[in-house]
């Protein structure tokens, strides 16, 4: 059995690494056939990441560095979303008379996208609360609706069952609600990183600093260097593809009874 | 029944739902270790009756006693079996098993006593460490009666736990269920639309009238156990609640 899953997991990373072949082929031939000054190839696009990585920008800042301003300022806003958007959702979702009395105020700032409020913050915060601010906004609602439902969505078999040998409140919360919403609050604490990330590119490209993947972006768009930008986009993608699969490993960890195996 | 004693009374038990009467005068005694049954068409309100014994829901007129005092299941000890798969997914089957003593704050070494022996009763030795998505739905159901049978109920509420259980599978856990029954002599109120199930497994049936719910009658079933389903009393006996549920149609 475990041998047969270890076949399958070596299958699904060969043919991932064979979609990744094929990607660069096509790319390549691309870039044979579109012969454009703002079209780089592939190894062009390796070259400029690897003097990102070694030389730096036109500023002296290397990848590295972007990487890591980049990375410290959704930590900050995505921490933030976390702290408030969990308590909150299972407060509103435990009581739900909360949520009724104040969704005036929630839902309306829930459909303002947090781009929107970009001018506002460059006038009102500075530096890192800018970027924190902003993030916090992206990924409060994925995360603060999320578990919302998911306390509301609690199996009440599951509720009953100790209900009926006589569980206090606090019991039931504690050892049926709280292990129930887990597998959806980080179901939503992902989706929530995903607009984070995306966040933060808008952020950095207005928010004026020096340090940032997003600055770097726009650094490179000011002079047409397609393949400096390229980079930028690439390892936004594999940053962002990190981080969720990190949240997938943890997530099989945690949840192993979620494992579907039945005999 | 003479001679024994009277565990628990319903009197004048009505609920309703609005304008909507679901029970409607309820009026019977269940005695200490009997294995009552109550059969009623489906839809008749039986799980209403179970939530109402249990107190999850609140009744609407009437009482239901235990020794001269109110049901309250954080006063008496009542457990449940319900009708659905109610195993939680996140909880072993050792985890599972032991709900009820951990509420009712049982000590760590009574607890380790108790669940060892129930699972070894309920043919779970093995699977302690399994999860419900791991385990078959009859294992399953077992969990939920060790569960149910673990803290040692003065009351043990079956809502149709076999419903969706194969034949077979159902016919061998109602052996082992009789014979859990026969060792811990606790008092079962099981809940069924199946009169063959009713007859081979309890002592006495009530059989419920369509809604507003009633009992209609009551039928003593005084056959030994193990009973076979061939034998003429029983047969006799299962046409006598058939006679009497003739109307459902």
């Amino acid at each position: 059995m475990e041998e047969k899953i270890n076949r399958e997991k070596y299958k699904t990373l060969g043919y991932n690494v064979l979609t990744l072949f094929l990607f660069l082929a096509i790319w390549t031939l691309a870039y044979w056939l579109i012969k454009s000054p703002f079209f780089p190839s592939p190894l062009m696009v390796f070259n400029a990441f690897l003097e990102l990585l070694i030389h730096g920008d036109i500023e002296d800042v290397k990848l590295g560095m972007h990487i890591q301003q980049s990375l410290w300022r959704i930590f900050g806003g995505f921490a933030a979303a976390c702290i408030l958007g969990i308590p909150l959702g299972l407060l509103m979702g435990l009581y739900g008379r909360v949520y009724d009395s104040t969704k005036v105020l929630i839902e309306p700032i829930r459909f303002i996208p947090p781009v929107a409020w970009i001018p506002l913050v460059i006038v009102l915060l500075v530096g890192y609360f800018r970027f924190v601010f902003i993030i916090w906004l992206g990924a409060f609602f994925p995360i603060f609706i999320g578990t919302l439902l998911s306390v509301r969505g609690v199996n009440p078999l599951h509720i009953e069952v100790p209900k009926s040998f006589g569980a206090s409140r606090f019991y039931i919360i504690r050892n049926i609600v709280l292990p129930s919403v887990l597998p959806e609050v980080l179901t939503s604490m992902r989706v929530g990183l995903g607009i984070a990330w995306e966040c933060i590119m808008a952020a950095e490209m207005i928010g004026g600093e020096r340090v940032g993947i997003g600055i770097m972006i726009l650094k490179y768009a000011q002079l047409i260097r397609m393949d400096a930008i390229i980079v930028g986009i690439i390892v936004i993608g594999i940053i962002g593809f990190g981080l969720n699969e990190i949240f997938i490993f943890v997530e099989k960890r945690i949840f192993r009874w979620k494992e579907v195996v039945s005999i | 029944m003479s001679g024994r004693k009277v565990k628990i009374e319903v009197r004048d038990l009505c609920k309703c739902f609005g304008d909507l009467e679901v029970l409607n005068h309820m009026n019977f005694d269940i005695y200490e270790g009997e294995f009552l049954c109550v059969v009623g068409p489906t839809g008749c309100g039986k799980t209403t009756f179970c939530n109402v014994v249990t107190r999850l829901l609140p009744l609407t007129q009437g009482a239901i006693t235990m020794g001269g005092e109110e049901i309250d299941f954080k006063k008496h000890n009542v457990s449940f079996v319900f009708q659905e798969p109610s195993c939680i997914p996140w909880r072993t089957v050792w985890d599972d098993i032991k709900i009820g003593l951990q509420i009712k704050g049982v000590n760590k070494t009574e607890v380790r006593r108790r669940v060892n022996a129930i699972i070894e009763l309920t043919g779970l030795t093995g699977f302690e460490h399994f999860y419900p998505s791991q385990i078959s739905a009859s294992m399953k159901q077992r969990v939920a009666i060790a569960r149910a049978f673990v803290t040692e109920p003065d009351l043990l509420l079956m809502d149709e736990p076999f419903g969706q259980l194969d034949t077979r599978t159902r016919f061998s856990i109602e052996n082992q269920l009789i014979e859990i029954w026969q060792k811990t002599k606790r008092t079962i109120i099981f809940v069924t639309h199946n009169l063959e199930e009713a007859v081979y497994l309890s002592e006495r049936i009530l059989v419920c009238t369509q809604k507003p719910t009633g009992i209609k009658e009551e039928v003593l079933v005084d056959l030994p156990h193990p009973r076979d389903i061939t034998d003429p009393k029983f047969v006799e006996i299962r046409n006598r609640v058939t006679d009497l549920v003739k109307w459902w149609e």
